[in-house]
């Protein structure tokens, strides 16, 4: 009786010991954050950063968050951000659709070697596309337009291989139904099929925006014109521009460029949590 | 496909005794123009792995054997690979981007699956952590990278605050060349370590719970059942990760490039490949070399995935 009561005891002690590692480190991971908003809100930091630092500024004021606004080049580039996300998450999720559907209830001959080309574009990366891209760009006089950061999205080899891997999970008697009604292979997908792939089309949605609101090198060589430029180029041409000088502006501009992504994070984060971890399990 | 939704409707209308041959016959002429429907469905993709993956990846190949701006081209052979290969800007961008990500790797892997089983042992708050642990994954690397100059800052750092504090030394991380990489690895395993432990947190609950039971029953203690049943369980997940993890940090250009622009200052210290390739391609605009430089780095991303594959393979 005694020794179970100190086991439930040992256990319990381990476990409160467990919840502090997890909050301790959780602290330090969140740190950065902490004091991104809170220098952001030092007016002084711009001449010197607060040494040694602090949690609250001394003369809190919004003169940092003031400018970034009123500068209008973050809003700006956070809607050339969202035009190119969102053209480049339709059209590398429909295509995808399509050619996983195929892959997985089609029977066509190549299928086969077909699927293994696009498993082949998995392990292409962009560096060497770099420069022929670019001149083919250049050539359609299209270089400093959305189309060369849109138009490449429309393949996905990790898209078509999760929304594959999807379709092989419904059965296949729902096609033979619709086939004897018949239904020809459009009209089954789009009305048989289509409508049972929400939870994959919303991985897709989600991966596909985080790819492409993130992406950086391409547009950094496609994209001079400032006009048009996207919030981690926006972002880099500040920082490199500034480098470690005006922290308390740097600390604003970064805070109000992460806040809308952490906010739709919150609200959404069981379906990319599970998104991240689908690509990560299935990839296996 | 309108004509053949029709052949379909007509079939079905006849009654189904009068001829079972020309039943048979549409049947047979409805699955060959259906196999063409499937093309269709391919041809967005196929079109896209055309011109965006194909085309540029063979004329990189032509043009690394030339020597081009852009508009002037004149044969080269070999020369383009013999200048990359004799150069040592390039081996050096080689040695920063494996150094780099062989810390990075070596400490987020072990530390983030440490972390998760911690995660999935608590009773309470494990959805908090798991959202808490993944947020600076979900921040842009380049709004990381450009905190991390703060956050590293030699004199006003909070690191360097907290290790004056502590009586450490304080290293001038991204401002002195001998401490700079160390300053890419930190922000990387910051950045990379949320997406480790959502990995490892879903392979962890797939594990079957029985053996965990059966070990209780044989009197294994917690540590003994991590010892033996869970990382035994997990292999596969960390051949995932350290495939997946040197991939990425093979083509590591984002953080690099805004910490020490398209020369990775300071003294080339944190040039990447990627890097090296972008300076040579868009601020020289020495196509040919930078064609040549990509094929080298293609090369070494193919034979250590490869390597990679091997050595996860003889694991599991």
């Amino acid at each position: 009786m005694n020794n179970t009561m100190s086991m439930k005891k040992m256990e319990r002690i381990t476990s409160i010991i467990k919840f502090l590692i997890l909050l301790i480190f959780g602290v330090v991971l969140m740190a950065p954050f902490i004091w991104m908003v809170s220098v952001g809100f030092d007016r002084t930091a711009n001449i010197s950063m607060p040494f040694p630092p602090r949690l609250i500024p001394e003369e809190p004021s919004k003169f940092n968050y003031g400018i970034v606004f009123e500068n209008g080049r973050l809003i700006k580039s956070y809607i050339n951000s969202t035009i190119v996300t969102v053209s480049s998450v339709v059209l590398g999720v429909s295509a995808s659709l399509l050619a996983g559907y195929a892959f997985s209830k089609g029977k066509f001959k190549g299928k086969k070697i077909l699927f293994i080309v696009v498993l082949c574009t998995l392990m292409i990366p962009m560096e060497p596309r770099l420069i022929p891209l670019y001149t083919l760009f250049n050539k359609m006089n299209l270089l400093n337009t959305y189309y060369p950061l849109v138009l490449p999205s429309i393949i996905s080899g990790m898209l078509i291989f999760l929304c594959k891997q999807f379709f092989d999970q419904l059965p296949d008697t729902l096609r033979e139904a619709a086939q004897i009604d018949g239904a020809g292979e459009f009209k089954i997908f789009f009305s048989v099929y289509l409508p049972l792939a929400g939870p994959i089309a919303a991985t897709m949605v989600i991966l596909a925006f985080i790819w492409s609101w993130n992406d950086f090198m391409w547009p950094l060589v496609v994209l001079n014109d400032l006009e048009l430029q996207t919030v981690p180029l926006y972002l880099a041409s500040f920082s490199l521009e500034n480098g470690s000088s005006l922290g308390g502006l740097t600390m604003a501009l970064a805070t109000v460029s992460i806040l809308p992504i952490v906010i739709l994070y919150l609200f959404l984060q069981r379906y990319i949590i599970q998104s991240i971890a689908l690509s990560g399990v299935k990839g296996e | 496909m309108a004509n053949n939704s029709v052949e379909a409707a007509n079939t079905t209308t006849q009654s189904v005794n009068t001829n079972t041959h020309t039943e048979s016959k549409t049947m047979k002429k409805k699955k060959r123009s259906s196999q063409w429907t499937w093309y269709i469905f391919l041809i967005p993709s196929f079109l896209g792995i055309l011109l965006f993956m194909v085309y540029p990846i063979a004329e990189s190949l032509r043009l690394s054997f030339f020597k081009s701006n852009g508009t002037i081209e004149t044969f080269t052979g070999l020369a383009n690979f013999r200048t990359v290969l004799t150069s040592g800007p390039f081996w050096n961008s080689v040695w920063n981007t494996f150094y780099i990500g062989i810390f990075q790797i070596l400490i987020t892997i072990p530390l983030g699956f440490i972390f998760a089983t911690l995660i999935n042992s608590v009773s309470k708050g494990k959805n908090f952590f798991k959202v808490l642990y993944f947020l600076p994954n979900v921040t842009s690397i380049v709004a990381a990278a450009m905190i991390f100059q703060f956050v590293l800052h030699p004199e006003m750092g909070i690191l360097n605050y907290i290790l004056g504090s502590l009586g450490l030394p304080t290293p001038g991380w991204f401002s002195d060349p001998a401490t700079s990489k160390w300053g890419v690895i930190l922000l990387a395993v910051w950045h990379w370590i949320g997406f480790v432990i959502i990995i490892c947190l879903a392979n962890l609950q797939a594990i079957s719970s029985e053996m965990y039971e059966a070990a209780k029953i044989d009197g294994a203690s917690g540590f003994q059942q991590w010892l033996f049943i869970t990382i035994p369980n997990m292999t596969g997940t960390f051949a995932f990760l350290l495939i997946t993890g040197w991939i990425g940090a093979l083509q590591r250009f984002n953080e690099v490039y805004v910490v020490g622009g398209p020369n990775g200052s300071p003294a080339r210290s944190i040039q990447t490949m990627g890097a090296f390739i972008y300076e040579r391609g868009f601020t020289g605009f020495e196509f040919g070399i930078a064609s040549a430089a990509t094929y080298i780095m293609f090369i070494i991303i193919l034979i250590f995935t490869f390597i990679n594959l091997k050595v996860s393979k003889m694991k599991i």
